[in-house]
This record gives C-alpha cells, structure tokens and sequence, in this order.
C-alpha cells in the first residue's frame, strides 16, 4: 500500500467524512488544536527563554526545565490529538501539500532536536545551573528550538493556504479509490 | 477618495501578519495559562503563583501588542466582511472581556497568591476567555 492509497483510504472513512462533512466540527477541532498550542507553545517559549537567560532568571534552570517537563508532554499529546484528527480528515490533500510536509520534516526535526540535546541540556540541567554562565551548547539549543517551533507555525498557517484539485487530479490520473497508484509527483 | 490598502499589494503580507498574530497569541496566552495552570495546581508549582504572575507579565504585554498590532492590520485587509462576521464579533466581545478581566481581577487574584476554590474559578474563567477569543478567530472562516 502505497502512502497516497493510505492517505485515500484515510480521508475515506466514515469518521474523517463526518468530520469533515459537518460545519462545525472542523472548526471546533481547529480551535481546539490552537487553543492547545497557545498553551502548550507558551511552555516552550518561557522554556527557551529561561535556557537563553532572557526570562525567569530568577529561577534556576532546573525548576523551569524539569517543572514544565510533564506539562509540555500532555500539552503536546493534545496538540497532536487534533492535529491529526484534521489530517486525516484532509488527507489525501494533504499528500499534496507542501507545506504539510514541510510542517512534518520540521516536526521530525524536532524529535532529532531532543535526541541530540536530551542529555547535554534537557536532562543535565543542574550541571548547568552551577556553571558560572549559560554554556553555549544550552543557549544554541534553545535558539534552535524556539527556531523549529516558529517553523512549525509558519508551515502550518500555510498549509490552508494550498487546495490541491483533487478532483481534477483523479480525472488526469484516473486514479481508482483505493487502488494502489503510481506516485504522481 | 478611495486609497488601496497596501495590504493587499503583495499576496505574502496577509499569511506574514497572520504567522506574527499566532506567535503572538501563543505567547501571550501561553504565559497567562502557564499562571492558571499554577493556580489550578497543574505545574511549576515550587513556585508562589504571585511571583510567576509578576515575572511573566511583560512577556504576556510582549505578545499583546504583537497581536494588537497585527490584529488590526488583518482586519483592515476586508473591514466590511469583518464587521458584520458573527465570529469576529464574538471573538472582539471575548477579548474585551478577557482583556479587561486579565488586568482587573485576575491580576488581584493572582498577585495574592491564594490557590482557594474562588481563585481557581478565576482561573478557569481565564482560559474560557482566551479560548473563546482563540476560537471566535477560527470560526470567522466558517460562518
């Protein structure tokens, strides 16, 4: 199965069509995810901003680090609840869309972000607190961060920016539902 | 004399003011329910709720005037569709609120540092409001 089959399939079962179908629903779920990433982005930013030594300085690095671990990590399970309840109701466009798989690359990115920084900064905070300054390895992590993060928002705002014609796509390809398909690009 | 609005000169301005009215909002919002989480007792809790209300403030203005500059910039690419949108107007209604609310008794509350069942109602009422600005702003495109 192919990933555009996968993403057909997807945008054609019942639930992502009811979803999709109603008028209210998407728009609930879209606020929702951004209701959710105001609040949990927030953490993010307080997050870096401390590791920058541009906020909370007169906290240690430690509380605002560790402290805002758990709330960051269920912040982003809900974020991410949404967001892919809205991909899969659009998924078949998505496929089609540049700025969804620019929003998805640089989400990877992100995973790769905390592999590389994890025992370095995130989880070696009190080394970091007694260090005289912030060492230069901690500020370029949050640099990137806040970095990734902004790419994120920016990808994502595009994203409903891009309609791919599906419809005439399917006539040009004469692609059968559910049928695996050539990869048109 | 009717003068194009420079906005709609270029087809990037748009999504550009919108990618600064998000981060803004994120950043204002997320700062204010990093302090109702703490009222709710939901995180950062070794610290007194009065001292992370007063040390993030100037970041919750920060991101306001961001969103307040971007906001109106937004609204004046097509004031009339705006204006009569139900949404938009919900939306202006909840942000009044939120904001008058924010700046009045929230911040009492808050800065008093007191976690009883009326602060964290306080709180709660906090986060209604700026999610319903937040979903007031999404709605715009549906109705």
């Amino acid at each position: 199965m192919s990933l555009l089959s996968f993403a057909q399939w997807l945008q054609n079962t019942g639930f992502a069509t009811a979803l999709r179908g109603s008028w209210y629903v998407y728009p609930v779920v879209l606020s929702l995810h951004l209701v959710f990433i105001a609040s949990f982005g927030g953490m993010i930013f307080v997050g870096n901003m401390r590791l920058l030594g541009l906020a909370f300085r007169s906290y240690s690095i430690s509380d605002v680090v560790n402290q805002l671990q758990w709330p960051k990590r269920i912040g982003f399970l809900l974020v991410l609840t949404c967001g892919a309840l809205l991909a899969s109701s659009k998924a078949e466009e998505y496929y089609y869309n540049v700025f969804f798989w620019t929003k998805m690359t640089l989400l990877a990115l992100i995973a790769v972000h905390g592999l590389i920084f994890r025992r370095s900064v995130y989880s070696n905070t009190a080394a970091i607190d007694k260090a005289p300054t912030i060492p230069a390895l901690a500020k370029l992590a949050a640099g990137l961060s806040l970095l990734l993060w902004i790419g994120v928002a920016i990808a994502g705002r595009g994203i409903g920016y891009i309609e791919p014609p599906i419809e005439k796509l399917h006539a040009l390809l004469q692609v059968p539902r559910h049928a695996p398909a050539s990869n048109p690009r | 004399m009717f003068v194009e609005n420079p906005l709609n000169a270029s087809e990037l301005i748009f999504p550009t003011l919108e990618v600064c009215h998000i981060l803004g909002f994120t950043v204002t919002l997320g700062t204010i329910a990093l302090v109702d989480f703490r009222v709710l007792g939901l995180g950062m809790r070794r610290q007194a709720t009065a001292d992370l209300a007063r040390d993030l403030a100037p970041w919750t203005l920060a991101g306001l005037v961001l969103v307040l500059l971007s906001g109106p910039l937004l609204f004046s690419s097509d004031p009339d569709m705006y204006y009569l949108n139900r949404s938009f107007q919900f939306k202006m209604v909840c942000l009044l609120l939120a904001i008058v609310f924010n700046y009045t008794i929230h911040k009492r509350v808050v800065r008093s540092g007191t976690t009883s069942a009326s602060s964290k109602l306080v709180a709660c009422l906090s986060l209604a409001l700026w999610a319903g600005v937040i979903g007031g702003g999404i709605f715009i495109a549906f109705v």
